[in-house]
């Protein structure tokens, strides 16, 4: 008899579990005050955007953010689910991969209309900043940081190989790197930020091809040049292919690192070039992370024209935002004009991120600014940072199914540097996928 | 003699063999159990420190209270890498229990109350519809996501409880039924024939005398609809989109493919997320073999 | 109806409905989404397009090839799971200290989430600070660190022991419920007609263990088939493509490429494809509902 009240018993609790269990607690975004902002971001420098958040909150008290962030590699993912989902979002980070794939799907919005005022800051930014920040002629954000891919290199492996100035081609950087290998300073002297998973696996790419002769991977009409033999970039994967496979002087963990792994390495000695944002270099030269600090120098990237990528990563607007009335476009605006503009006349927040983290920036003046000059000084030659920066150009073939061919891209280079197939052939597919996209958009 | 030989190094053999796999098994708990215990220098180093002296909390700290270890030459780069998202970990753990809980239960009752009709009583449809159900659970999970993410979006669901445990109903059912039914097919049925004369209904009958006799099957089924629910990944990705009722799984992947997070401290959240199955996992085993055994012995 | 007439239904319906929402409907909307246009960033084109979206999946690149790491990855995870699954229900169904013991731990990956498992095996073999590299360095078995994750062929293995350590045990503890029926009389007759150990396996033992192998091999395709965690937090489909399996494939197609049309096709394509599974599976199922 005991087992089956206990039984009887078991089942109502079961049921009433599911029933109590199932209720869901109240919405997140519950109202702190007349206006709030769901602001997205990728993780980084997590507690200096939540202190920036609290002092913009301080002067803006009728707005309260609500804050959430995701992981770099799988942003993109997140934030599609979110926008089709119609996930509470109103700020958030956007990169220029990703900005006209974003506005055509009518889930950011231009701000230059609501917010003409936005135009004075325009003059301000180096040119390849305004080229990525617009799309059909409309402006889409307020600058986070813009920088520029920079090559690093570590002095001490080259002064141990008795190498006098670092390499200056891709033919000499081949040649230093196997005098490294040769010497036994570093196994594999080259490490890239090449895992298929990182969005800036395809900058680094294009930066090594903007720096060649005729460096380029798309002409005006975007149409895909870099199909032709004897491109840049057939130049650039024939390169890496050997590097990797042939003279093993690449490492071979560069396919699956990021910018995070490429740095260790670096860090630990175990490496001795790399093509990294510039910022990298304020960490690989942080005397409190490693005793390779002051090692490490940037050098223009190798390659005749000595170009390299500029980008740009913003905050934007989604189309939440004027469904949501004035107010929250009033708040949204605020954000966007504190974060990415000036504060009492001072770009303040911009200048935070590149005092306290080395972080480029969009505005040229700023590379004459005292402080900055005096903080980048510690880590790095802000001249030669300065001429690469003036060198840099925003990524070509920038349209709204350029980050659909950049992830299929990533895939189609990894198999010529493995070998698997040859660099023809992985730019023909890289062109026909190109082409096939293209005739879609009409 | 020989032959007592043999017999004793093959038994010597068997017993490697079975350490071995022992092994297998527990290596990742051990390791894991180490790297959350270390700090992030030391297991950036080549080779690792394999025994982290003397080992630290720290990293268990940070996700109880958000304090950051104050040893950077040993935790190192852990403090600029810091991703806030690890402190979700025990809202997210609530969540997945929350969620599995309800999916448990649900299976129990709902699901035990239809596998008990499909094996014991005849009606219209019930060749079709147990074909039905069984079929349902074929559709690779992938394939239907579009058309999942849309239903839920209708029912206005998304991000709630409701829309995860009704999915994994949907998932873990078929499963339930086909276990459940076949179980209560190899009960005698005398003693349900004998409750009936009696006077009970068919629902008394299977509270009072199946129940009790199908105890272990019912715990092996509702341990299955705990773990599916509690182990599923790709729907809790697409459906849920912050904390109030995103699951455990969702966050460690979201923190785990975050290459900027330290190694340590990911493995003090794995650490804790593996305690609750794990521990359910080690109580039920008994329970667990012998649902299995009694519906595949027939 | 009186209340005993109406009660099989009443217990049967709630299970129906929940099934036949998330079965029914999610069919008809994938095939009205795969007729049409539809891409995320064009969102004014909805265009009817009839087989189109159908066509340019199959005759698109990464159908055949994520088609190709799929059975790949299928057929040695299958097997991978099969032979541990066996192999771990013959110890554990010896009398002996050591099946003792494993039997305490055999069940304990199976409770992980595979999210879980991928997580803690990335991390082991990862190529520049993972423990196996670490414990193979020490123990001078390789001279240098081995960039597992990195190769495609390695990665392939990292993935299938991942899903080995997660999928085993409870192919395991099938066979060992499977074993423990096995009548121990039939071993004595096997013996006294001088059957040696193999013997007594291939003929005793395997055709008793052959409906239950059945059931598992079945159940692990279509579970390798539909693989999609592993994928996610170990490898991102990397490298060149070597584990994009096709659960990463329709991810990649509705989050990344944004074509909606698309992933509804391939769903359909899918679906069909594994029709010739399902075939299989339903037989085991009526064989199972004969007796």
């Amino acid at each position: 008899m005991i087992h089956l009240t206990r039984a009887r018993r078991l089942s109502v609790l079961a049921l009433a579990l599911t029933l109590l269990l199932a209720g869901d607690p109240p919405p997140a975004h519950a109202q702190g005050g007349p206006v709030t902002l769901n602001l997205v971001s990728w993780s980084y420098g997590v507690e200096i955007v939540r202190d920036n958040v609290a002092k913009f909150q301080q002067r803006y008290p009728g707005v309260t953010v609500n804050y959430s962030d995701f992981s770099w590699g799988t942003y993109h993912d997140a934030m599609v689910a979110r926008f089709v989902g119609r996930t509470p979002t109103d700020v958030l980070y956007a990169s220029d991969h990703w900005l006209q794939e974003w506005a055509a799907a009518g889930w950011i919005i231009p701000i230059d209309e609501p917010f003409p005022q936005v135009r004075q800051y325009l003059a301000e930014y180096s040119p390849f900043v305004r080229e990525a920040l617009t799309y059909k002629g409309r402006i889409y954000g307020t600058p986070y940081y813009a920088d520029t891919f920079i090559f690093v290199y570590n002095a001490d492996h080259l002064q141990r190989a008795g190498i006098s100035a670092p390499p200056s081609t891709l033919e000499e950087l081949t040649r230093q790197a196997e005098a490294i290998k040769a010497k036994g300073i570093a196994e594999f002297p080259i490490v890239l930020g090449w895992g298929q998973q990182d969005p800036f696996s395809i900058e680094s790419f294009t930066s090594l091809v903007f720096a060649q002769r005729n460096g380029s991977l798309f002409d005006k009409d975007f149409n895909p040049v870099f199909k032709t033999p004897g491109s840049a970039a057939d130049k650039v994967v024939t390169w890496a292919a050997d590097a990797l496979g042939g003279k093993k002087i690449m490492s071979p963990t560069s396919l699956q690192a990021a910018n995070l792994d490429q740095i260790r390495s670096l860090q630990s000695g175990a490496a001795t070039f790399g093509i990294v944002p510039s910022y990298t270099l304020a960490v690989l030269n942080d005397p409190g992370q490693t005793q390779l600090a002051g090692k490490f120098k940037i050098a223009l990237m190798p390659g005749e024209t000595r170009a390299t990528v500029g980008f740009i990563r913003f905050y934007a607007i989604s189309a939440q935002v004027p469904r949501r009335g004035k107010d929250a476009m009033t708040a949204a605006w605020s954000f966007l004009d504190y974060f990415g503009g000036k504060i009492d006349g001072e770009y303040r927040i911009t200048k935070r991120w590149s005092l306290d983290k080395g972080l480029g920036f969009a505005q040229t003046a700023l590379f004459a600014d005292k402080e900055i000059r005096a903080a980048f000084g510690k880590w790095a030659d802000v001249d030669m940072l300065q001429k690469q920066a003036q060198l840099a150009r925003a990524k070509d073939g920038m349209t709204p199914y350029y980050g659909t061919w950049d992830v299929y891209s990533r895939a189609e280079l990894h198999k010529a540097y493995l070998g698997q197939q040859k660099p023809a052939e992985t730019l023909a597919n890289m062109a026909r996928k190109w082409e096939e996209l293209k005739a879609k958009e009409k | 003699m020989t032959g007592r030989r043999a017999r004793r190094l093959e038994r010597a053999a068997l017993n490697v063999a079975c350490l071995g796999v022992a092994f297998f098994i527990l290596a990742p708990f051990v390791w894991m159990l180490i790297c959350s215990v270390a700090g992030e220098a030391e297991l950036t180093r080549r080779p690792p420190v394999f025994v982290p002296t003397p080992p630290t909390l720290a990293n268990y700290t940070f996700i109880f209270t958000g304090r950051l270890p104050q040893d950077p030459a040993r935790h190192g780069i852990f403090v600029w890498q810091t991703s806030q998202e690890v402190r979700l970990l025990l809202p997210a753990l609530r969540n997945s229990f929350i969620v599995a809980v309800s999916v448990m239960a649900a299976n129990v009752v709902f699901g035990g109350l239809a596998a008990y009709t499909f094996a014991r009583l005849r009606f219209h449809g019930r060749r079709s519809s147990y074909a039905f159900i069984l079929i349902s659970r074929l559709m690779p999970a992938v394939a239907v996501a579009i058309p999942f993410y849309a239903i839920v979006q209708q029912l206005d669901l998304l991000d709630t409880y409701r829309a995860l445990i009704l999915v994994y109903l949907a998932f873990t059912f078929p499963f339930t039924i086909y276990f459940l039914s076949v179980y209560f097919r190899y009960l005698p049925a005398e003693v349900e024939e004998a409750a009936l004369l009696d006077g009970c209904s068919r629902f008394q009958t299977l509270l009072r005398v199946v129940v009790p006799c199908a105890a272990p099957g019912l715990v092996a089924a509702a341990a299955f609809a705990f773990m599916t629910a509690y182990n599923e990944f790709l729907f809790a990705l697409l459906l849920t989109q912050t904390i109030a009722a995103q699951t455990m799984p969702v966050l460690l992947a979201a923190v785990a493919t975050n290459p900027a997070v330290s190694h340590a401290l990911l493995a003090a959240c794995v650490t804790l997320a593996i305690i609750p199955p794990a521990l359910l996992g080690l109580v039920l085993r008994r329970y667990l073999t012998r649902g299995l055994a009694a519906s595949i012995a027939r | 109806m009186t209340p005993e007439r109406c009660y099989p239904y009443a217990t049967v319906l709630p299970v129906l409905v929940v099934v036949a929402l998330f079965t029914v409907y999610p069919l008809l909307y994938s095939a009205h989404l795969s007729v049409h246009e539809n891409v995320l960033t064009r969102p004014l084109d909805h265009d009817f397009v009839g087989l189109q979206n159908f066509r340019e999946v199959v005759t698109g690149y990464y159908f055949w090839r994520s088609l190709w790491s799929t059975a790949v990855f299928a057929a040695m995870a299958v097997a991978a799971v099969a032979l541990y699954g066996l192999g771990t229900a013959l110890l554990l169904n010896q009398a002996l200290l050591g099946s003792a013991l494993l039997n305490v731990v055999v069940l304990l990956p199976w409770a992980i989430p595979t999210v879980i498992s991928g997580i803690i095996w990335r991390w082991i073999f990862d190529g520049d600070y993972g423990v196996l590299n670490g414990l193979l360095l020490v123990t001078g078995v390789v001279k240098r660190y081995v960039p597992w994750m990195s190769q495609p062929f390695t990665a392939r293995l990292c993935m299938v022991v991942a899903h080995v350590w997660k999928q085993g045990p409870l192919a395991s503890v099938f066979l060992v419920a499977a074993l423990q029926v096995i009548p121990p009389a039939l071993y004595d007759a096997a013996h006294i007609d001088g059957a040696g150990r193999w013997r007594a396996f291939r003929f005793v033992t395997l055709p008793y263990l052959k409906p239950t192998l059945g059931l598992v091999l079945i159940y692990e395709t279509i579970v390798a088939i539909a693989t999609f965690d592993l994928v996610y937090v170990m490898t991102g489909g990397g490298p060149a493509d070597a584990t994009a399996i096709i659960g990463w494939y329709a991810y990649t197609e509705i989050f990344r490429f944004l074509n909606l049309g698309h992933g509804a096709a391939l769903a359909l394509i899918l679906g069909v494809m594994l029709l010739g599974l399902v075939m299989i599976y339903l037989r085991a199922f009526r064989a199972e509902d004969a007796t």
